[in-house]
């Protein structure tokens, strides 16, 4: 198939039109970091592509009384320059920092990266930490589904992702990132660990949530190390402790894989690392 | 766990082709409209600085500025052969060349500068920024530019020059003799942070110190030696083709690892100038050399930090790990 046009669209309702009439023979491209090389190297050879990087309902940043929204064509380097992704959210905006380069973040948005559903996508753990919903149109109509489970679920041919939303955080919460890549920048994740932690007023885990990105087919919640923690306090021995739960979890899950070996050693520094950071974040919030 | 450890990693180098092998460079100088000079010299610019460093050779010898001198290089018609940009040997030889004819475009200058000034000799006359001046009485004195007004069309100034690199061949039976001539010397040394569990490398600082004879330019050359740095940490840490039964799987530069300017670090960079007397104002080449002790120095400061002798490049992180693992097992 040879590319046929190119619809420079301006609203969702004529995207998911054009979704509707084409189907499978048209393709979304917004940033276009992903989607240009498959195109070079004829991956893919849509009939029709549908520029969404001009509608501006999808370039917003949103926030009402509990929630955050953001429009699926926001880009990395968005998040990282908004003040709403500090704090609290900081693993959110260090994972965007850490995607690229400043030109792919400057193109690159966080619907692509769901969208294009590589297994190391930067963006992505955190966003399943903070248990996001994503909104999904066709012409058939609108539905949200848990970003955990978008990858079990997939978009089909004529919808596009307009939405990513997620509950704001309380002053007991924190997110936090660390991913290991081969060098310090353009570096396409080897692994990557993100946490959502709770903790009640004993100083004990109340709520957990934990995701791994290119620890898997996609990337997922690690429930045994979540399962693990709640309840416990964050010190040194809990920490080792729950190096050894996720280190188990991925010998079941990555068996035979020959990444194993490395990985599994190269993952207790990256959940340390991010469990540190949180301990250091909270830290820092007691100070203030 | 983060282990920090230090690393040096000393190199000699043998600049030009050596053994005995013909290396000739040639320049041709000719004075242009409105005093300019013109080097025509088959100088390759590769990106080492070529273009400033040739010009400033000139600019020396015949006291002009650089803004006033044009080198031609690149038109194969234009200029004769000065061998290639290869064996570190442009700097040496082919300023050597420039140099010669320079000199001998300057004794041009002052015959022609005699005539036009109506002297017994050239003896007195020397060149001075642009001009051909009488020593003891600067009231005689007569420009580049007038004298390209009067020498102009097929009756212009002209020189040529050229330097063979002596250099002798090897016994062919045992392999001795000496080579090559003159040679440059280096020593660098990094501190780096390797982490046990990740296997990553970090570079903390380094400190390079390089022999370039004579600095003709210390920008440039801090260039080289920041760039030879580069490539020589890609090269240890980075650089990987994964060969698989001849077959390249890292054929794209998202899997073919090279060092982000992130990668890289601030060197302390220490230039030596330590003068070779048979080079243009003792300057020698340095552009291979400054890649060649970068790796031995981060393969020591990785021992140092972690007790593991690496023999075979690139250390990769999941290669280190395999190596720590193995340690540990053996003990």
């Amino acid at each position: 198939m040879t590319l046929k046009e190119v619809y420079n669209s301006r609203s969702v309702e004529e995207v998911v039109g054009l979704l509707g009439e084409y189907g499978s023979e048209a393709k979304l491209i917004s940033g276009g970091t992903d989607i240009v090389i498959e195109l070079k190297n004829k991956k893919i050879t849509p009939k029709i592509l549908i520029d969404i990087s001009k509608i501006e309902e999808l370039k917003k940043i949103k926030e009402d009384e509990n929630h955050i929204i953001l429009g699926s064509g926001v880009t990395f380097t968005e998040i990282t320059e908004n003040p709403l992704f500090k704090g609290n959210l900081h693993g959110l905006h260090k994972a965007c920092k850490m995607v690229g380069s400043p030109q792919i973040r400057n193109k690159g948005t966080i619907g692509g990266n769901i969208a294009n559903g590589s297994s190391a996508a930067d963006s992505i753990p955190p966003l399943i930490a903070l248990g996001a919903i994503i909104k999904i149109c066709s012409i058939e109509g609108t539905r949200e589904i848990p970003l955990e489970d978008y990858y079990i679920n997939k978009l089909k041919s004529n919808e596009i992702i307009t939405e990513i939303k997620f509950e704001k955080l309380n002053k007991n919460q924190n997110l936090n990132f660390a991913k290991l890549g081969l060098r310090k920048a353009l570096a396409i994740s080897r692994l990557s660990i993100a946490s959502l932690i709770e903790l009640n007023e004993e100083g004990l885990i109340e709520n957990v949530t934990i995701s791994s990105g290119a620890l898997g087919k996609y990337p997922m919640r690690e429930k045994e190390v979540e399962e693990y923690l709640i309840n416990k306090e964050i010190n040194e021995t809990t920490i080792e402790e729950a190096i050894t739960v996720l280190q188990n979890s991925m010998d079941e899950r990555l068996k035979g894989r020959s990444t194993l070996p490395y990985k599994r050693v190269a993952v207790s520094s990256i959940l340390r690392e991010n469990l540190k950071e949180f301990i250091k974040t909270r830290t820092e919030v007691r100070a203030w | 766990m983060k282990k920090i450890g230090k690393g040096i990693g000393l190199s000699y180098y043998g600049t030009g082709y050596g053994n005995g092998f013909p290396d000739v460079s040639r320049a041709i100088i000719k004075l242009l409209p409105a005093g300019r000079i013109g080097i025509y010299c088959g100088v390759t610019e590769v990106g080492q600085g070529a273009k400033t460093s040739m010009r400033q050779i000139g600019a020396e010898v015949l006291d002009i500025d650089i803004e006033n001198i044009d080198l031609v290089h690149e038109d194969t018609s234009l200029m004769p052969d000065s061998g290639t940009a290869a064996a570190t040997r442009q700097t040496y030889n082919t300023g050597n060349a420039i140099k010669i004819a320079c000199e001998n475009m300057k004794k041009e200058l002052l015959e022609k500068a005699k005539i036009e000034l109506n002297l017994n000799s050239t003896s007195g006359l020397t060149l001075e920024k642009g001009e051909v001046i009488l020593s003891f009485f600067p009231q005689k004195r007569i420009s580049y530019k007038k004298l390209s007004e009067i020498y102009y069309n097929d009756v212009i100034i002209e020189a040529k020059g050229e330097f063979t690199a002596q250099t002798t061949e090897m016994d062919k039976e045992t392999g001795q003799g000496a080579p090559y001539w003159p040679y440059t010397f280096n020593a660098c040394a990094v501190e780096v942070e390797v982490d046990t569990e990740t296997g990553i490398v970090n570079i903390l600082k380094s400190t390079f110190a390089q022999d370039a004879g004579r600095a003709v330019n210390p920008m440039l050359l801090e260039g080289q030696m920041d760039g030879g740095f580069a490539m020589g940490l890609g090269y240890t840490l980075f650089e990987d083709l994964n060969l698989d039964k001849g077959i390249m799987k890292n054929n794209r530069f998202s899997k073919y690892l090279i060092p982000t300017a992130m990668d890289m670090v601030d060197i302390n960079n220490i230039i030596v100038e330590d003068p070779e007397p048979t080079a243009p104002y003792g300057a020698k080449g340095i552009g291979e050399p400054v890649t060649i002790p970068i790796a031995p120095a981060i393969l020591n400061a990785i021992y140092d930090a972690v007790g593991v002798r690496i023999k075979e490049l690139p250390v990769t992180p999941e290669k280190l790990i395999k190596h720590l693992r193995g340690c540990k097992e053996n003990r």
